[in-house]
């Protein structure tokens, strides 16, 4: 399963680092900007061009099968042109996202909330370029957006997702037994967390909606000072979502805190793919194309879209 | 020896130390809280505790107040005081202190007096039983305040009636009555102890009186390191009669000394009292300027002047020599009565009426008679009497020469062809020796002045070099004198004739010349000595005396008035009256005091006298000289340098310099702070190995 490192970059490759897609206010700029600069010759949609219905032709870029460039029009022109075709799609793309409270921590320039509208917002992007019905859920303990599923709402969607905010203390056990009430169309469902929860529970929410035939994809965000504890006073660590503190010296704890922390996301991982529900963590620190170029390739790799 | 501070305002600093017990105590309560999205798995975490993190701390936090307040105590400047410790202590015996205070009126100076009287009191502070003190108290001349005594409550009193006057700073006077104090004392300890602001003005390098062993001298310098002063230095009084009236034409000289920069001021003339004028002036910084007043009409009688200059407020902080006072006397005249033989033609008498027309210090004025029709009333008007070439005139008139005479007037004889013994047997009780024969030198084309007597008062004026070529005259004729031997002899001819001879006859003075003024015996009337002889000569028999229009403080003046023959009281400026009575000969008064003081006849209302007094304006010049240098002039001279300067503790900030403890508690305090950093990363270090208490609160002191 994919855990991907900052430095774990293709080569060749340049990466948008988080804090530079910070400062891009519009949601569906910063997805094509992240989208556009890898789907090209990487992507290759079953739904695009299994259509018979002629799209347009663009020009040929390295890594396009050589099977789709029109010959004939080569011919003519004396140029490599692709050929496109209408996708005919009738799924639907459900994005969860989790605004609990505890979704605004960032310690690198960029939150965790704000990393994971990225990434709802790039998936949403790709999947309305692959004529998806793209709707979206923002939750906290319960549903508190819900944009319904459809070919035109991508604009939608992304103005829904910039508008939310971080509040509230999260249960994505309650959360997700509410939409699995609405959700009974079969459906790709990406649900976007830091899943701060026993891993059983997460995977039992989940497992209910993937129970009813959806294909669910599980996103883990979490930041780096998440994972690995750098502080180095002694403190108070505020709960962000209860409120509670309790004094800790955290050099004291990082190593046992790292330990517990791997042990949750190598259960979540275990317990997902028992479940045959897609898990991937990503780091904030990571660039957001990046974690997107790997994880959608891991994906393909494994044959496991739709 | 006691622990002294040279900037105890710096000790306040000690306050730092309640900082770390601040920071103690409030990061005991205080924890930085971190916002994290979940507790989830911190809780998990087992916690252990430390148990010794307390105690550790704390030595760690006495580490850290000891530093600030050894950083506080060394820029506090600490010193040890072994003066004031030997002072408390009275080890080595009983001691005789000689508290040596400057008053003079550069001590007026700002706050210098209070600090003075500080350091004094400080220097009597902690006398024990057999301990004696002076209080010596001096500016030009040294005065007992009080002492010797071991009674402190008057040695204390004495200090607090004390003020600065308006004498100047001379240190010699003072350090001989130390001297003497120190040599007649048989204590074992001698101390004097000399408060001044050490002005430049008070030693000019000149031999003082040395201290013997063992008595020791710790100068006290009260001196400020800058100065600003702005003063009048002296008038200049003109008069002018041109158009009859008698005015008065005042120039003062103004000055501002001291380092900072030049100011305007305003300098006003004040007539008895009375404000005429004021101007404003710009004064240059270290520079002087002089002041031009409007011609006054000098009024009848004697009358009071002063300029004042007035700075901005608070830029001069010496307030005694900012007036200037000065007396405006009307035009002083001296009456001559000149008698001629009768029938002398206007050719042989009119050198004499000539020579004293000129010149107004004094005026004269002169009422030519002949012998023949002099009267009594021209006698009684006259100060001076000059008989040319004639005897004594007969009757009343010769009567009342004789008493002028013997009342202080003058007489001046000049011997002719008619002054032979059988004329001169008149007056031989006054002519200052027998009268003899002419002596005729025109053989030989005349003789010449031979000596003269420049040093007597009649001749003062000649005294200096080329101040009278009396040599270029050529004498044909002159009468042989044979002077008495308490007659003086002026002036001889080349060939050892008396030329000049006096005597004092009761309070007056009679003048001999054995030739004459007429241009016929000799041709001195022609020549340039002639006008300021014959002045001179005339001055001297009138015992005229120049009035002047100031006096310097410190001056000792004789004031016997021919007017006041009784009792004389002179009032000072403070009011104070000094009599004399008419037994008292000698009547002389030393001036103390700046102002106006008054002479007058004790019954009388109206002052006979009014004599202006001024301070030393060099005692306005406020520059100083290192005290150490006085106190290597007045150590014995046997003794070595060390032991000379060893005990002498010269001002507090040098005692200071000297010991520089400040250093080594500064080294001390960083030490410390080195060691506080080794000890606090040592105690981290202890922390993370075994920190939190068991119910997982933990200690972030």
């Amino acid at each position: 399963m994919f855990a991907g490192r900052p430095n774990d970059t293709g080569a060749g490759t340049s990466f948008i680092d988080p804090r530079v897609l910070a400062k891009i206010d519009n949601l569906e700029l910063l997805a094509r900007t992240v989208v556009e600069g890898f789907i090209n010759g990487l992507h290759r949609s079953p739904n695009l061009g299994a259509s018979m219905d002629f799209a347009e032709h663009r020009a040929y870029m390295p890594g396009d099968d050589l099977r789709r460039i029109d010959w004939r029009l080569f011919g003519r022109s004396d140029r490599y042109f692709v050929k496109e075709f209408e996708a005919d799609t009738n799924t639907d793309l459900l994005l969860l996202l989790d605004v609990s409270a505890s979704m605004d921590f960032g310690s690198n320039g960029i939150t965790k909330l704000q990393y994971a509208k990225y990434l709802v917002s790039c998936l949403g992007y790709f999947s309305s370029r692959q004529r998806d019905r793209l709707g979206l859920v923002t939750f906290v303990d319960g549903i508190v957006n819900y944009v319904p599923p459809s070919a035109r709402h991508l604009r939608i969607v992304l103005q829904t997702i910039a508008r939310a905010t971080a509040s509230g203390q999260g249960s994505i056990d309650t959360a997700l037994r509410q939409i699995a009430e609405f959700a009974r169309r079969r459906q790709v469902i990406v649900i976007v967390s830091d899943l701060y929860d026993e891993p059983e529970r997460v995977v039992r929410a989940v497992a209910r909606l993937r129970n009813r035939g959806n294909d669910l994809i599980v996103l883990q965000v979490l930041d780096p000072a998440e994972l690995d504890l750098p502080f180095d006073e002694a403190s108070n660590f505020e709960d962000m979502e209860t409120g509670e503190s309790i004094p800790v010296v955290p050099g004291l704890l990082r190593e046992q805190y790292r330990t517990l922390v791997q042990e949750h996301t190598a259960t979540l991982a275990r317990m997902m793919r028992e479940e045959r529900i897609d898990y991937a963590l990503f780091n904030t620190a990571q660039p957001l194309d990046h974690a997107l170029f790997a994880y959608l390739a891991d994906r393909q790799r494994l044959s496991r879209i739709r | 020896m006691s622990l002294t501070f040279l900037a105890p305002l710096f000790l306040i600093g000690l306050v730092a130390v309640a900082v770390p017990v601040i920071v103690h105590l409030v990061n005991r309560e205080r924890r930085n809280a971190v916002a994290f999205p979940s507790l989830m798995f911190l809780r998990r975490v087992p916690f252990k505790s430390v148990r010794r993190q307390r105690l550790r701390h704390r030595a760690l936090f006495a580490l850290r107040c000891l530093a600030l307040a050894l950083l506080a105590l060394a820029f506090a400047r600490p010193f040890l005081d072994r003066e004031s410790g030997n002072a408390t202590a009275g080890g080595g015996g009983p001691r005789e202190i000689v508290v040596l205070l400057d008053r003079s009126y550069s001590m007026a100076y700002g706050d210098r007096w209070s600090r003075a009287s500080a350091a004094a009191e400080r220097a009597i502070a902690g006398i024990g039983g057999a301990d004696r003190v002076t209080l010596v108290l001096f500016d030009h001349e040294a005065t007992t305040a009080a002492g010797p005594t071991g009674d402190l409550a008057v040695v204390r009193a004495a200090i607090t009636n004390a003020r600065p006057g308006a004498g100047s700073t001379r240190y010699a006077p003072a350090l001989a009555v130390a001297q003497q104090l120190t040599d007649r004392s048989e204590r074992p300890r001698r101390e004097v102890v000399l408060i001044s602001d050490f002005q430049r003005a008070g030693w000019d390098g000149q031999e003082l009186p040395k201290l013997a062993l063992p008595a020791t001298l710790t100068t006290v310098d009260v001196g400020d390191p800058a100065t600003a002063n702005t003063l009048v230095t002296g008038v200049d009084v003109s008069r002018d009669a041109s158009d009859g009236v008698d005015r008065a034409i005042v120039a003062a000289r103004l000055a501002r000394q001291g380092d900072r920069a030049g100011v305007a001021a305003r300098a006003t003339l004040e007539i008895n009292g009375r404000e005429v004028e004021a101007k404003q002036v710009a004064l240059p910084a270290s520079g002087a300027m002089s002041v031009t007043f409007a011609p006054v009409p000098v009024p009848d009688g004697t009358t009071r002047g002063t300029v004042r200059v007035t700075g901005p407020p608070g830029d001069d902080r010496l307030s005694v020599d900012d007036a200037f006072h000065f007396v405006l006397a009307p035009a002083q005249v001296v009456s001559v009565l000149l008698i001629e033989n009768p029938g002398a033609p206007a050719n042989r008498t009119m050198f004499l009426p000539r020579a004293l027309g000129i010149g107004d210090s004094p005026a004269f004025r002169v009422m030519q008679r002949q012998s023949d029709d002099v009267t009594t009333a021209d006698v009684d008007a006259a100060r001076v009497v000059i008989l040319h070439g004639t005897g004594m005139p007969a009757g009343a008139p010769g009567d009342r020469i004789r008493t002028l005479v013997r009342g202080g007037g003058g007489l001046i004889v000049a011997l002719g062809e008619n002054t032979g013994s059988r004329a001169a047997s008149g007056m031989t009780e006054l002519l200052p020796g027998a009268v003899g024969e002419i002596i005729d030198r025109s053989p030989e084309r005349g003789g010449t002045m031979g000596s003269l007597d420049r040093n007597h008062p009649a001749l003062e004026s000649f005294r200096g070099a080329r101040t009278g070529d009396f040599t270029s005259a050529r004498y044909l004729r002159y009468r042989a004198l044979s002077p008495a031997g308490t007659d003086a002899v002026l002036g001889r001819f080349d060939d050892g004739s008396v030329a000049l001879a006096e005597r004092r006859v009761g309070d007056g003075r009679v003048l001999a010349f054995t030739s004459t003024f007429d241009g016929y015996w000799n041709d001195l009337p022609v020549q340039p000595v002639f006008l300021p002889l014959v002045q001179s000569l005339v001055r001297h028999a009138a015992a005229w005396t120049p009035q002047r229009a100031s006096e310097t403080v410190g001056s000792a003046m004789s004031v016997s008035d021919p007017a006041i023959r009784g009792e004389l009281v002179a009032v000072t400026p403070s009011g104070e009256r000094t009599r004399w009575s008419e037994e008292d000969s000698v009547r002389s008064l030393v001036l103390r005091e700046t102002g106006f003081y008054e002479l007058r006849d004790v019954g009388a209302v109206a002052a006979s006298r009014i004599i202006a007094v001024n301070p030393d304006a060099s005692e306005s010049e406020l520059g100083a000289f290192p005290p150490d240098e006085l106190a290597r002039a007045v150590s014995p001279p046997g003794s070595t340098a060390a032991t000379a300067t060893g005990t002498m503790t010269l001002t507090v900030a040098e005692r200071e310099k000297r010991q520089t403890l400040w250093w080594y508690v500064l080294v001390l305090a960083l030490l410390l702070l080195a060691a506080e950093s080794l000890l606090s990363n040592r105690l981290s270090r202890a922390v993370r190995r075994d920190v939190a208490l068991p119910d997982g609160k933990m200690n972030h002191a």
